[in-house]
């Protein structure tokens, strides 16, 4: 459009220059100055038809632009119904079939079933007797969690034994013969934690007597046999509810622990207030005639608090008191009360140390009140904090422990004992000891003990 | 009596290292540079220790799950590796011991996250 207005003002300027010539002026341009100018308008009207054809091809170009774009327009649009269709077939699709099982992250499911536990394999040589393979043991503990706040906890205890043996009350029986297998119900209690610093537990509870009872597992203690005090003077579970917890002293890791609980405590082996006839574990609860009853009137009460000291990782002392008092014979005319403190050191990741004091008495028809006390102390050393890199001496822990027991009714032994214990690993032992023993009961002798211990 | 003179003694015992232990030094109580910045702020308690050379601003230092685990579980027996068991069973693990050693909820929660952090998979 430009170079047509171009065009045609260079010729209307060339017109209204000649009409405004003077005819004076006419007259006096030559022939020269008039081919001149011929030529003049001559390559002017060439540049204009030149520029012409320019225009003309550069509409055609943008007639060809403009097609360009209405063809790239149209397949845009085609390309949006395509993605318009999918988009809708794939919404009626997904409402046709129902939704795909998404992989559960393990660590968020809700609830969840374990076997822990341990087992023990045991060789004894005591004094006069011959040597034998004396313990096949497996220790199973069943948890289910049901949610971040309820567990439910059994453990169970299987033992192998031989099938009789010759006893004051059937002299006929002169030797054992064939084998039983006893299956215990070790514990079994529902755990639900109220809040942050309580915990109700309720069922075959592990009484916290001290801290062996609930440390005790074959595989946890590091000696094979148990502490005599601990066999002998109080029990090691209750059936009732107990609550417990911890609440923190300060921020730097020091705790205080508590238990509370009621159990039906001790019973009489045969009902009556005799002193031998004191039986620790018997009240379950459940007569043998089916009837649901306490075995006497009243349950027992009994507590614990502790405190928990860690001065960094690995190094810590842990004191605790506790008790538990309640009738013990069926006219509830005796109480059986026991008292224990126990203390844990350890010293760096190789030192342990560990005891408990424990004070019984309880009243009886015939001995009036029966006083009984005992203790243990036993320490550990792993040879690993030699720092000597030599593998085998690396795996290898020294222990030893005293033990006391005085029963009160006439009985008193004292026990030395000295032993290792060889990590295969962290959860495979081999342990061994030899056990000194002097006791005012002839019966009872020292005893040479190897064990296999694993916990899982 | 005797008896019960024990167990009074036993007792006073117990109160007396209470009252020792109230006023110990933690030994990881103590000013350490960069301690705060090493530690995990998501897997952490706070640690308040006492100011040392009369210093009125209290030194602060995070307990973090990793020394959780270390102080409480060789209480009573050999540590156990994180790895030798799922998320899921640590899960459920520590619910357990968290009753059997009275763990406090969050100590328990801290030592939970190390586990499952460092777990089997």
């Amino acid at each position: 459009m430009k170079t047509r207005r171009w065009t045609f003002g260079l010729l209307a300027a060339i017109c209204v220059t000649g009409m405004a010539l003077p005819p004076r002026a006419v007259a006096q341009v030559s022939l020269t100055d008039f081919n001149a100018l011929k030529e003049a308008v001559q390559k002017l009207s060439e540049q204009v038809q030149g520029l012409q054809q320019t225009n003309v091809l550069r509409e055609q170009i943008h007639e060809q632009d403009v097609q360009q774009i209405q063809q790239l327009q149209e397949k845009l649009a085609a390309t949006r119904q395509i993605a318009t269709d999918a988009e809708q077939k794939s919404i009626e699709a997904a409402q046709a079939q129902p939704p795909s099982r998404q992989p559960i992250d393990e660590a968020t499911v809700n609830h969840n079933f374990m076997i822990l536990g341990d087992a023990e394999f045991q060789y004894a040589k005591s004094a006069g007797q011959h040597g034998a393979f004396a313990l096949a043991d497996f220790a199973p503990i069943f948890l289910y969690r049901g949610g971040d706040k309820i567990l439910f906890e059994a453990g169970f205890d299987t033992t192998l034994q031989n099938g009789s043996a010759p006893t004051p009350s059937d002299p006929t029986v002169n030797h054992d013969s064939g084998y039983s297998t006893s299956f215990d119900l070790s514990f079994a209690q529902l755990d639900y934690v109220m809040n942050d610093y309580m915990t109700l537990c309720a069922g075959d509870l592990l009484l916290p007597l001290g801290t062996y009872s609930e440390r005790g597992a074959g595989w946890l203690n590091k000696i094979p046999d148990d502490p005599l005090a601990v066999d002998a003077l109080i029990p090691g579970s209750g059936i009732g509810a107990e609550l417990q917890g911890g609440i923190p002293l300060g921020n730097a890791g020091k705790l205080l622990n508590y238990s509370v609980y009621g159990v039906n405590g001790p019973s009489s082996m045969d009902g009556s207030g005799s002193a031998g006839q004191l039986d620790l574990g018997g009240n379950v609860g459940v007569r043998s005639d089916g009837t649901t009853a306490n075995l006497h009137g009243h349950p027992t009460g009994g507590a614990r608090l502790g405190v928990f000291m860690p001065f960094k990782p690995h190094y810590d002392l842990e004191l605790g008191i506790s008790g538990q008092s309640g009738e013990w014979d069926d006219a509830g005319s005796h109480l059986y009360t026991a008292g224990v403190f126990d203390a844990a050191l350890h010293l760096g990741p190789s030192f342990e140390a560990k005891g408990e004091y424990i004070l019984t008495r309880y009243g009886s028809d015939d001995l009036g009140e029966v006083h009984q006390q005992g203790w243990f102390a036993q320490a550990g050393y792993k040879l690993a904090g030699l720092n000597l890199e030599l593998p085998v001496i690396n795996n290898v822990e020294l222990v030893g422990r005293y033990d006391s027991l005085h029963d009160g009714m006439g009985t008193s032994t004292r026990r030395y004992t000295a032993g290792f214990v060889y990590y295969f690993t962290n959860t495979l032992l081999f342990e061994g000891d030899y056990e000194f023993l002097h006791s005012t009961d002839p019966s009872q002798v020292g005893q040479f003990i190897l064990q296999l211990s694993y916990g899982f | 009596m005797k008896g019960q003179k024990l167990i009074l003694r036993g007792a006073a015992a117990l109160v007396g290292a209470c009252l020792f232990s109230f006023g110990l030094s933690p030994v990881q109580a103590g000013p350490a540079a960069g301690a705060d910045a090493a530690s995990s702020p998501t897997n952490s308690v706070e640690l308040k220790a006492p100011a040392q050379d009369a210093k009125p601003a209290a030194v602060r230092k995070q307990l973090t799950g990793a020394e959780l685990y270390s102080m409480h579980c060789n209480r009573c027996h050999p540590e156990r590796y994180p790895t030798e068991r799922t998320a899921a069973q640590w899960k459920t693990i520590m619910l357990h011991m968290q009753v059997r050693a009275n763990i406090p909820v969050e100590q328990s929660k801290l030592i939970l996250q190390y586990l499952q952090d460092n777990s089997g998979r």
